[in-house]
């Protein structure tokens, strides 16, 4: 019986050891195999690592079409390029008068199976994203008339001058709905690249678009693995299994900087903002001045090693609308305003007034760095004599933005959706903001709001937002701490992974080139 | 026939107070489901919006009949759709279970693997250096945090000496890595623990007297390891409960696509359905491991069963 026990065990741990040792040199051969029928056929498959997975390939469903962008599968009427502009894509063109756009279609544009995109279909594409997207269910209240094979209109009940910015939303790709079977699986779509195997929640594979109706595809396919931890991103890259990935960690970035001649490491600052709400139901004007003076942005920013710029205002500098002054660092002036107000220095060097401390209560949630800058918020606070304390919560929307229970509440969401600054000002600074939490109020700020919802200029649309954030950063309602830098390396010789959009919805397109 | 009865009867009380208290605790604990979907890529939306999207999860209706229409859905084997995804949460739980199966038995087989041998060794040659090497081996095992192991295994075989991938999920080699990572403080444990109870089979009398006799070490430690095996049974049934819950850690890391990630996404998008699920099922898994170490252990050992049905009889 014991000897039976031991041989058991003695012949499982032979099993284990064989099976193993052969599955290695299978796996290993089989890889092996692949990669020198890459070499051999001259295939060029780019490898490359996701940090979200999902469950559907339906583009108008969901974030799904952000995925299906970034597979190069789908693509929607128009696109936003390097300078957050949303340009031709599918569509030839738009143009407005009054309420009414009127859109044209590419004559050339044509669906993987050969299909040619219609008006008619651009029509069924658009209600399809209102019905089974309630982001989008507003597009329900257009009216979309087809004109001919190639033109359409659209008219809204009100002006709606970032239709064509809306437009370029990858949740309205582009999606031939006669012929697609199985729109969670294979959508058949525009993009330079169709699907070839997809994992629900797992790896992807796509392959060119033979039929692609725009230029040359240079790639022959890519595989998105599905990552989501740094590390095991880093020893991916570093052992050539993948080629390029996004949202690099500062703790990678440093050592990919530090290996000029493998790796190119490109970094832009993005769309999202870390920003916080200083609560004017709270905190004196002073107060709040004070600490707007006292918070360092670029001693932040240095903190995080190169993942986040400094930002100014909410949207990056380089854009029409993203032209407003911010406080600049002065704690003497921090200290002269706060004295100024009655506080006097204790015993334990903080500010006080009627023997109430100066203490305010920063709240914050542990993600997106917030968690670090609330503790370096804290120590330059203290620097200038304010005493804080740190509540950090799970849900941020249903705690302290809901309850209004801050001081100071930090916050990040993405701040240019779509190359417009008007989602981010009905969002925080408009009067029935969902953000606007902090008792922010102003008439000549919401007038030009209500005159920034109509405004079909360009030119004065940037004028506006400009003019409306700089009254919110004056009044210090917010403070604009940090653009999220969309960081991204990629392997030498290898190009065109989105590296130079600020967008996070693009990845690899027709131009994605490894040498 | 009666005692099987009744214990799928306990089964089903001790889901059932289960599942409504977990139901409770998510309907009490702050946090949106349909706020974590719509701004889940940090896109805010209208109060309009949220509204519509909570009126469709449904999570505009009472307690009761929220938990009521659940129930009545899992009786008819319909766990509902996932709130994150709108996918069925049967397939996706089960597909995690699947996964998590497989790496909880591949941890285990390991960790039995290293640490009988190695504690029969301590136990053996107690005090000696092995056995010192051995403790100071179980020491590092249960003290290292799994993240550490994970990459410095990862380091050691992927980038040094290359003989694995990183990338080689759904392979057997995709599967060794995981494991490793999982039983190397799963054996640590195991090793403390299993080297006391041998060390107290060898200061049995019986032990003492093969000794006096002269019988062969091989019968000796047979013997030691026989008279253990219920006492390595608790100790390895403990163990299979926590594995089955699956690592979040070792999951990501190693993008093994087990339940315990599932769950951990699911809780944070506040995914009701697959939390719920999620519950059952480990209630389930617990339950029924519990119940089968009770009938190995009686089979095992006589005393045991004869205990237990005595203490039924009384009662």
């Amino acid at each position: 019986m014991k000897k039976k026990m031991i041989s058991a065990l003695l012949v499982a741990a032979m099993v284990i050891t064989t099976i193993t040792g052969c599955g290695n040199a299978a796996t290993t051969t089989s890889n092996d195999s692949a990669e020198a029928t890459t070499a051999e056929s001259g295939e060029k498959i780019l490898k490359t690592a996701a940090s979200f997975a999902y469950a559907s390939l339906d583009v108008h469903k969901d974030y799904y079409g952000w995925y299906t962008s970034i597979y190069g599968v789908s693509e929607a009427l128009f696109k936003m390029n390097e300078n957050s502009e949303a340009v031709p894509c599918l569509a030839e063109d738009a143009t407005v008068d009054g309420n009414v756009w009127t859109i044209t279609i590419k004559k050339e544009a044509a669906f993987a199976n050969g299909t040619n995109l219609t008006a008619d279909m651009v029509k069924r594409n658009l209600e399809r994203v209102a019905e089974v997207n309630e982001r989008f269910a507003f597009v329900d209240d257009f009216t979309i008339d087809v004109v001919d094979d190639k033109t359409l209109t659209i008219t809204t009940q009100e002006a709606y001058p970032t239709l064509k910015n809306d437009l370029a939303s990858p949740e309205f790709g582009m999606i031939d709905l006669d012929a697609t079977t199985d729109f969670d699986n294979d959508p058949i779509c525009t993009g330079p690249f169709v699907m070839k195997e997809f994992n629900p929640e797992g790896d992807v594979t796509v392959a060119r678009n033979d039929n692609y109706w725009g230029k040359d595809v240079y790639l022959d396919g890519a595989v998105f693995y599905y990552m989501q931890d740094d590390d095991t991103k880093l020893m991916a890259m570093q052992s050539g299994e993948i080629d390029c990935y996004n949202s690099v960690s500062s703790a990678a970035m440093e050592i990919y900087n530090a290996d000029p001649d493998t790796y190119n490491v490109v970094s832009i600052p993005g769309a999202r903002l870390q920003f916080y709400i200083l609560n004017e139901n709270r905190l004196d004007a002073s107060v709040r001045e004070a600490i707007n003076l006292t918070v360092d942005k670029d001693a932040v920013a240095s903190y995080l090693s190169g993942t986040v710029s400094a930002a100014v205002g909410p949207f990056g500098t380089n854009t029409a609308y993203g032209k407003v002054t911010g406080p600049v660092v002065d704690t003497a002036k921090a200290v002269e305003l706060i004295e100024a107000d009655g506080y006097t220095k204790g015993a334990d060097g903080f500010y006080e007034k009627d023997g109430q401390k100066l203490t305010v209560n920063i709240c914050y949630y542990a993600a997106r760095s917030l968690d670090t800058i609330a503790l370096l918020m804290q120590e330059q606070l203290k620097a200038v004599g304010i005493d804080s304390t740190l509540t950090c919560e799970e849900d941020p929307d249903a705690t302290y933005l809901t309850t209004g229970d801050f001081d100071i509440a930090l916050y990040c969401m993405i701040a240019d959706k779509c190359g417009d600054p008007l989602y981010f000002i009905n969002s925080t600074i408009a009067s029935d903001a969902v953000y606007n939490v902090g008792g922010f109020k102003s008439d000549e700020a919401q007038a030009m709001v209500e005159e920034l919802r109509g405004e079909q200029d360009t030119a004065r649309r940037a004028e506006l937002a400009n003019k409306i954030v700089q009254i919110a950063i004056d009044d210090n309602a917010f403070g604009y701490v940090g653009l999220f830098n969309n960081t991204t390396v990629l392997r030498k010789g290898v190009s065109g992974f989105a590296e130079n959009v600020p967008f996070d919805f693009y990845g690899i397109d027709a131009n994605t080139r490894m040498e | 026939m009666k005692r099987t009865v009744k214990r799928v009867l306990e089964l089903i009380v001790i889901l059932m107070i289960l599942s409504f208290f977990t139901f409770l605790l998510m309907y009490l604990a702050p946090g949106d489901p349909a706020e974590k979907r719509l701004v889940s890529q940090g896109v805010v939306v209208t109060k309009e919006v949220l509204d519509a999207e909570r009126e469709r999860l449904g999570l505009m209706k009472p307690f009761f009949i929220r938990y009521g229409e659940w129930l009545f859905g899992v009786c008819r084997g319909d766990f509902g759709v996932s709130f994150k995804d709108d996918m069925p949460v049967g397939p996706k739980l089960l597909a995690g279970l699947a996964n998590t199966l497989q790496l909880a038995g591949a941890s285990m087989l390991l960790s039995l693997l290293i640490s009988i041998p190695l504690s029969i060794v301590a136990a053996f040659r107690k005090n000696s250096i092995a056995d010192h090497i051995i403790k100071l081996f179980a020491f590092l095992g249960n003290s290292l945090p799994n993240f550490l192991i994970s990459v410095i295994l990862m380091y050691f075989f992927c980038i040094h000496t290359k003989l694995f991938p990183i990338i080689a999920t759904g392979s057997l080699q995709g599967l060794l890595l995981p494991a490793l990572s999982l039983s190397i403080p799963i054996s640590g444990r195991f090793l403390r623990q299993m080297r006391q109870e041998f060390l107290m089979q060898i200061s049995q009398d019986y032990i003492t007297g093969m000794c006096n006799r002269g019988v062969k070490r091989r019968y000796i430690v047979g013997n030691v390891l026989y008279n253990s095996t219920a006492h390595v049974l608790n100790i390895v049934a403990l163990q299979v409960g926590s594995l089955m819950t699956g690592s979040v850690v070792i999951e990501t890391i190693f993008r093994w696509p087990g339940i315990g990630k599932l769950v951990m996404d699911s809780i944070t998008a506040r995914d009701y359905p697959v939390i719920m699920g999620f519950v059952l099922v480990m209630g389930t898994v617990y339950v029924v491991i519990n119940q089968l170490v009770d009938v190995c252990m009686g089979c095992l050992d006589p005393r045991i069963r004869m205990e237990s049905e005595g203490h039924h009889d009384k009662a």
